[in-house]
């Protein structure tokens, strides 16, 4: 080969290799989808994940989506009726995970910081002027909230407030709670910490742009255009719990999360904002009774190694990060493997395993890219 | 008294006890028979006209341990109202980026 043709084969190879945004797969507009050879590692996850189901018993592992995303592309998606590819899937608690996101954008526009005290968005919490933004994000407001309501129904905050007493203004019902701890040094998980979030942002961006924000900022950006997010009797974002999105589109998020906040050549998120949400909680103490409990981080769940206790997911590495709700729900991230996995479900019972899935969905689709 | 009346006496007490505990409560109690109404009607109305599942499944996803007595599906206006524990609740669907809300007055069923 001429010298000239090896050095000009030389450049192009490097610029190729110097391209990653040109290589990159992105849903846009619509994801690419690859499909995989069915193996028994692939029979395995389907068998764990699409077990014959039972409605009168509501038994067992009842999944009613099944999406993994590889490096940007779709090689796996099943739906099980009557959901489908379209339906806007209640996601529970994930909602506070994709507000939060929603918050990270106004966070890079440079609307509030983390040690911001809640009351200077927010006046009702002039009430309780040492909590800060940062600590509602860790969910360690310090309020004595009472999130259980499958042995508590009487007491339960949270039923309270979406369906009762709170539901007319879900942030003000939270505000009236009394601190039970020093604002920042208990973790406790709480729906009433997130939604005084989502109450918090109309100051931040104004009344006018409020109603129409997690669409211009996040949705609207990702093409995401599934998105339902409803509100309380006081149209405040019911951040903790009411967001709907079909799989698909919570595959956005994820992939958004998985490659650092970035979106093709935009910085949606600051990485800074990520690194935050992927932080654990400082003042977080695992529960030795609860060892599959992830690591709460700000609005995300950590699969992470804290000391003197085990990674949560034993068969999931520990960049892992998750966006989890109530009856299965859940879009978890592996950074390393380049995987974003969306599962919709209808949970009743305590037998779902988050460690199971993934397990079984890195024995799928793991192998490094 | 006691040593006469000792079932009587604990009766009392365990009566004036439940009363103290019922008068402690009273916020959570009031507002309890809401739940089952609220919960029911809100879902329903979310799984029907948000998620656009089948009247038939949404009516089993939000069964609950407790039965309602009365319920009514608007599907013309996108209105939910269910009733249990003598309380009756509204849910109304309000746009597409809205979804579904409860609300302050439950129609009449």
């Amino acid at each position: 080969m001429p010298l000239a043709l090896l050095r000009r084969t030389l450049v192009a190879g490097c610029l190729l290799a110097a391209g990653p945004l040109a290589a990159q797969s992105w849903p846009m507009p619509e994801w690419n989808s690859q499909s995989s050879a069915v193996t028994p590692a692939l029979q395995a996850l389907e068998a764990y994940a699409f077990p014959a189901r039972d409605d009168a018993t509501r038994a067992g592992v009842r999944s009613d989506a099944l999406l993994v995303i590889k490096d940007g592309v779709i090689v796996y998606e099943r739906y099980a009726a009557p959901t489908t590819a379209q339906t806007p899937h209640l996601t529970w608690s994930i909602s506070k995970s994709l507000f939060a996101s929603v918050l990270g954008v106004a966070y890079g526009e440079g609307r509030f910081k983390l040690d911001d005290a809640v009351a200077k968005h927010y006046p009702p919490f002039s009430a309780h002027p040492d909590v800060k933004l940062g600590h509602l994000l860790n969910w360690a407001s310090g309020l004595d909230w009472q999130e259980d309501y499958e042995y508590a129904p009487l007491k339960s905050s949270v039923v309270a407030m979406l369906y009762t007493r709170g539901r007319g203004d879900m942030a003000a019902f939270t505000a009236e709670h009394a601190l039970g701890a020093i604002p920042g040094t208990r973790f406790r998980y709480s729906s009433g910490d997130s939604n005084v979030l989502g109450a918090s942002l109309k100051s931040m961006v104004g009344e006018q742009a409020y109603a129409n924000y997690p669409w211009s900022a996040l949705f609207e950006p990702l093409g995401i255009t599934s998105a339902v997010w409803e509100r309380d009797a006081s149209g405040t974002f019911v951040a903790s719990s009411y967001a709907y999105l079909n799989a698909r589109d919570l595959g956005r998020v994820g992939l958004l999360m998985q490659r650092d906040g970035r979106w093709g050549e935009r910085q949606l998120l600051p990485p800074s904002w990520v690194a935050f949400n992927r932080t654990p909680f400082a003042n977080y103490r695992p529960d030795p009774q609860k060892p599959g409990e992830a690591v709460p981080g700000g609005q995300w769940w950590l699969n992470a190694t804290l000391e003197g206790s085990a990674r949560p997911w034993p068969d999931v590495p520990d960049d892992a990060f998750a966006a989890l709700g109530h009856w299965g729900q859940g879009l978890y991230v592996l950074p390393t493997q380049k995987l974003v996995v969306v599962r919709y479900a209808d949970d009743r019972d305590g037998s779902y395993s988050h460690n199971e899935l993934l397990k079984r969905v890195l024995n799928a689709f793991g192998e490094q890219p | 008294m006691i040593r006469r009346r000792p079932f009587l006496s604990a009766f009392l007490l365990l009566l004036v006890g439940l009363a103290l505990l019922a008068w402690s409560n009273r916020v959570h109690l009031a507002s309890f028979p809401g739940i089952v109404g609220g919960y029911s009607a809100k879902e329903y109305c979310s799984c029907r006209y948000v998620s656009g599942n089948p009247a038939e499944y949404c009516a089993g996803y939000v069964k609950l341990y407790l039965p309602l007595s009365a319920f009514h599906d608007d599907a013309e206006r996108k209105r939910v109202t269910a009733r249990g524990l003598g309380s009756s609740q509204t849910a109304a669907w309000l746009d597409a980026r809205q979804g579904c809300q409860l609300q302050s007055q439950a129609d009449p069923l």
